[in-house]
């Protein structure tokens, strides 16, 4: 998706109705990346207002030379969210398992969730290696360094990097095949 | 490295999953600013990412963006993306600094001054002692010098005794008017730990000493003259080596220098 530099410039600049536009491009795939963490509707929620209050106050230290959007956004979110994790509203609830995945969370599969509070996930995920659903589950939904991933997976560090660019490029082909891109 | 490795190296994946190390991430950066083909790169990795989770079945309760909106509303009034610099107070906070840097290096100066001072009217005390010590030890000596020239005083030898101490020797210089006598003793050997010299005058039939003085001060004087007061007429001197304190009566096994007073 291309970015919305035009926005972002005007968000810059204090117009909210800008900002409300990018809230509304951003907001559900955030609020699917700090529920994975969080597996709490109302907690979630709490964390997606902090992290695009904090878009809106920060706003001038993005900068569309450097780096993309996206990235900046995406490390906010994760990093409130585990913030969010110490607190001890999120200790009660006691959500600390492990076993669970993006998909498996996403997809109202895991553990502690009913169906009805599925957010839901694209079908053809399922036909992802399990391997890929972990490495995407690490790397992009829990902020996972390099290291720890190769650590969680139990693989050398070195093949990080080129492991994340297959398993992207099978999803980009399931994608397309699906038509949904 | 080039686009082609770059795109095939998974650092672009990486990159917008915010996984890679800010060393790599800021190589990405630079390479995304000056290429406008690895832009199409990173914006279809980010559409596969955002689309994993696109689901229609799913939206974020309305009242989420309410909240956001009544939280925001007037909490920003930044306009510029750049922050002008103020010089004035630059300019007022780099003085600032500068006077607070001058003061307390000048205090450092001070308290070195202060320090310098200090040792140098110590060394000066120390000296003045020194001086002070000098001139009463010139004034004792000239004292000395004259006593022992004056007519008032004979000169009486006292040498080693053969079967004690052959090397010893000592003088005596005796004022008969007022029974007084300085002796030298410069000749006689340190005494060993413990020990002391004792003078005697002594009369000699009957063979009658008597102490006229124990020279405890001897390893701390420094020219090795001392005086003695009250002496009765004597007709010999002797110095023995006694127990520290001094003796009743001689010890003559110990006898280190005897001479006649010669008349």
């Amino acid at each position: 998706m291309s970015q919305p530099d035009a926005l972002i410039l005007a968000m810059q600049k204090g117009n909210e109705a800008a900002f409300s536009k990018i809230y509304d491009l951003y907001s559900k795939n955030i609020y699917s990346v700090i529920y994975v963490i969080l597996r709490d509707h109302d907690l979630t929620e709490e964390v997606l207002q902090d992290v695009f209050i904090k878009v809106w106050k920060n706003a001038n230290s993005y900068s569309l030379e450097k780096g993309r959007f996206y990235t900046w956004l995406l490390n906010i979110a994760r990093n409130t969210a585990i913030d969010k994790t110490r607190s001890k509203a999120y200790k009660n609830s006691s959500k600390n398992l492990s076993t669970d995945n993006f998909v498996t969370i996403l997809a109202g599969h895991d553990q502690l969730s009913e169906k009805t509070d599925a957010i839901g996930i694209r079908k053809f995920v399922n036909q992802l290696k399990p391997l890929c659903i972990k490495l995407i589950d690490f790397l992009y939904f829990k902020g996972y360094t390099q290291a720890e991933t190769s650590e969680a997976m139990e693989t050398p560090l070195g093949t990080i990097k080129t492991r994340a660019r297959n398993c992207m490029n099978e999803l980009r082909k399931i994608t397309l095949q699906e038509g949904t891109l | 490295m080039n686009l082609e490795e770059l795109t095939s190296s998974g650092m672009l994946e990486l990159y917008v999953m915010g996984a890679l190390s800010q060393r790599e991430a800021l190589i990405v950066e630079e390479v995304l600013e000056a290429h406008p083909k690895i832009v199409q790169e990173i914006e279809a990795i980010e559409a596969t990412l955002v689309n994993l989770t696109a689901d229609e079945s799913f939206e974020v309760r309305k009242e989420v963006w309410n909240q956001i909106q009544s939280s925001i509303t007037g909490t920003r009034t930044l306009q510029s993306d750049s922050p002008k610099t103020n010089w004035s107070m630059l300019s007022g906070w780099a003085a600032a600094i500068l006077f607070l840097g001058g003061i307390f290096w000048m205090l450092q100066q001070n308290n070195l001054l202060e320090q310098e001072i200090q040792t140098t009217t110590t060394e000066k005390i120390v000296l003045q002692e020194k001086i002070e010590n000098t001139e009463d030890a010139l004034v004792e000596t000239t004292e000395l010098l004259n006593i022992l020239r004056s007519q008032d005083y004979r000169e009486i030898a006292l040498p080693g005794n053969p079967t004690v101490s052959p090397e010893s020797f000592a003088k005596v210089y005796y004022n008969d008017r007022d029974k007084v006598a300085y002796i030298d003793v410069k000749g006689l050997p340190t005494p060993p730990e413990g020990k002391v010299y004792q003078v005697w005058s002594l009369i000699m039939d009957p063979l009658t000493p008597r102490s006229v003085g124990v020279l405890d001060g001897y390893r701390t004087s420094e020219n090795k003259i001392f005086k003695l007061d009250n002496i009765p007429d004597p007709e010999a001197f002797g110095i023995t080596l006694e127990p520290t304190g001094g003796s009743e009566s001689p010890t003559l096994s110990q006898l280190y220098t005897l001479g006649m007073v010669t008349i």
